[in-house]
């Protein structure tokens, strides 16, 4: 059992010292700084982000995506055959993306995020693990202006990411995170929920792929669509604070299939009681009969303040420690 | 005194126009301790006089403060109302970021937030003033939560304090009450909730009421939005929308209707005819005697001089229609 995050972290705080990337990003858009100069400070962002992770107890961290303006543009602006649209809602939060237009073939070009992931893995104490968003989720938050069909253009990502996870791979990382919220069921849910589609597209993506993988779908629940038996991941993360019903599929979970248990409510800033959360762990760890569970916030934290993304780190972490005893 | 709009088709704003340069820099000087609250509240007045002289001068007739003395619309109230106070900075896209509020308390409203705004606006035209407030709904679905632990019970509370607000607004002489839900089209399954806290906000008030929406997908909440217990709903139709009129065929549009008709997202200023057009498309489905034309959404994302423009080329195409439809009365 371990205390692990699931993907990004506040890029800014509201201390003095805390705003540099912030304050980068304006004066490159100004022109007053060089591109290399930007990546130098979400380098050094990215470094404090690791560190603060990792000081708060967390054993398997992520790069903050720092670098991403959004889970979606970070990833499609990269690939062949998209161009980039106007602000959509991301889910029911108050945050936006970007949103991609398909308007060609959807292909891979060169890797997005080794170069990322070399550099976290550089400047980290604990373990790191790169992190994609999948291509279910790409595509359902898409317009499709080329294939003008669904699949086609799930699977096109697919393949498209596929071709990441290979370079991925050869990185040697412990394990490679896939991130698809757009499976779950979210109250502002608009987008088709396709559990073949998204299976195929899950098969075609982790083709021929030497590396533990994870998946992970948080912002709502999955029991009403997913067959936890069918994964070919090793460990599949649940959201079980905006999915309660998730709680559901650890009742019959497949053996050998390990855990990622999102109990921190990564989008409210109320905190959690230690006590409580050690119990909970307790009692997953019991349903699915492994100690093979990651525990985790609810989902990315940059839906809240800094300090409080920190102090929910520390208490997750704390939870786990309990729990362990 | 009343002050009524004259129908055919009245204009109107949805509430916030940008705030000029010289509000802006002082703004920040606030932010820094710089400048004191009176200093600048004078310069918000003088942005407020000016926004109303413009909305004469081009021949509009519903008017709006046009919001100088708000920054967010959600934090605004939730800074001026017990039991709520800001977070830390959280992105909500690309570089921006903004403070969200936290219920901490229950949340009570110890004086009046906006009535001496608006009284000060309706001070200065003899054309009628909108009342402008953040409905509860999304009140609570843009803050957190450390308080309440539902949804609903946060809802409701915030319910309570608008409607004081409310009919604060009416005593002091206002006849348009605007309660904006922007939020609305974030959760379908919470649209019954949406419609208990508007009755709890316009349950007894005489003045004409209305709600804002926008980003919605309006043809899967109708007809249920027109539960909403207001007078006017106000939508914006500039950018799509023309699905849901089909909809008015099969169920009637029963209230009066913000008719929006400008691309507040677009730095493009529309052309006359466009507009002209977008206009002549409410009257096919909705009674004239219904309609009020109006901007997609508040303006205050567009440059000072590009609002203007926009507001001028509606004001424009409006007088020609009503003109047309004038002259087909006389003949």
């Amino acid at each position: 059992m371990i205390a692990t995050v699931v993907s990004h972290y506040p890029k800014i705080g509201d201390h003095p010292g805390e705003q540099k990337l912030r304050q980068a990003i304006a004066k490159f858009e100004m022109g007053e700084i060089d591109y290399q100069a930007l990546v130098d400070v979400e380098r050094e962002v990215t470094k404090q982000a690791i560190r603060e992770m990792e000081e708060a107890g967390i054993e398997l961290v992520t790069d903050g995506q720092i670098r991403w303006q959004d889970p979606v543009t970070y990833i499609c602006s990269k690939l062949n055959g998209f161009e980039i649209n106007g602000l959509v809602r991301w889910f029911d939060s108050n945050t936006y993306f970007r949103q991609p237009v398909a308007v060609g073939d959807v292909a891979w070009v060169e890797p997005i995020l080794v170069e990322d992931y070399i550099y976290a893995r550089s400047v980290a104490t604990v373990d790191v693990k790169p992190v994609v968003t999948g291509p279910y989720t790409l595509g359902v938050l898409s317009i499709d202006r080329y294939y003008n069909d669904l699949d086609k253009l799930v699977l096109a990502l697919a393949a498209a990411l596929n071709a990441e996870l290979k370079e991925l791979c050869k990185q040697k990382p412990p394990i490679i995170q896939i991130d698809e919220p757009g499976i779950a069921f979210n109250p502002s849910v608009r987008y088709p929920r396709d559990a073949r589609l998204f299976l195929q597209a899950l098969e075609l993506l982790t083709k021929d792929i030497d590396c533990d993988l994870s998946l992970y779908i948080y912002h709502g629940s999955a029991s009403d669509i997913l067959q936890t038996e069918q994964l070919p991941v090793k460990i599949l993360g649940l959201d079980m604070v905006h999915g309660a019903s998730n709680w559901q599929l650890l009742e019959n979970w497949p053996d050998g299939l390990g855990l990622g248990l999102g109990i921190v409510d990564a989008r409210n800033v109320k905190m959690e009681n230690v006590e409580h959360l050690a119990t909970t762990i307790k009692q997953a760890k019991e349903l699915i009969r492994s100690d093979e569970v990651h525990v985790s916030p609810s989902c990315g934290l940059e839906f809240l303040p800094k300090d409080v993304a920190l102090s929910k780190l520390r208490l997750l972490a704390e939870s786990v420690r309990e729990a362990r005893e | 005194m009343t002050r009524q709009v004259e129908f055919p088709l009245p204009t109107t704003s949805v509430g916030s126009f940008p705030k000029p340069d010289y509000l802006i820099s002082a703004r920040n000087r606030y932010a820094r301790g710089q400048i004191s609250k009176s200093e600048l509240d004078e310069l918000s007045k003088r942005a407020t006089a000016e926004w109303i002289s413009f909305q004469e001068s081009i021949g509009m007739d519903l008017l709006v403060d046009g919001e100088m003395y708000r920054g967010d619309m959600v934090a605004y109230f939730a800074e001026n109302l017990e039991g709520m106070t800001l977070s830390g900075l959280i992105r909500s896209y690309g570089n921006r970021y903004y403070k969200k509020p936290i219920a901490i308390g229950p949340i009570r409203r110890t004086k009046p937030i906006t009535v001496e705004w608006w009284s000060y606006a309706q001070s200065l035209t003899d054309r009628p003033v909108k009342g402008m407030l953040t409905g509860p709904y999304t009140m609570c679905d843009w803050s957190f939560d450390d308080y309440y632990g539902n949804r609903r019970d946060f809802v409701l509370a915030l319910a309570e304090v608008i409607a004081r607000e409310a009919r604060d607004l009416e005593a002091a002489g206002a006849e348009y009450i605007q309660i904006d839900e922007p939020a609305v089209s974030t959760r379908l399954d919470e649209l019954d909730l949406v419609i208990e806290a508007m009755g709890i906000v316009t349950s007894g008030l005489k003045a004409h009421t209305i709600t804002h929406m926008c980003y919605g997908r309006f043809e899967e909440v109708y007809p249920k939005i027109l539960e909403l217990p207001v007078d006017q709903i106000d939508l914006e139709m500039a950018n799509s929308g023309l699905d849901l009129l089909e909809k008015f065929k099969e169920y009637p549009f029963t209230k009066y209707i913000g008719f929006g008709v400008i691309d507040v997202h677009s730095h493009r200023i529309e052309t006359v005819e466009e507009v002209k057009a977008r206009i002549k498309t409410a009257l096919k489905y909705i009674d004239t005697d219904k309609i009020f034309v109006d901007p997609d959404c508040g303006l205050k994302t567009r440059t000072v001089a590009e609002a203007k423009a926009k507001l001028q080329v509606m004001q424009i195409a409006r007088n020609q229609v009503r003109d047309e439809i004038l002259a087909l009365k006389t003949s």
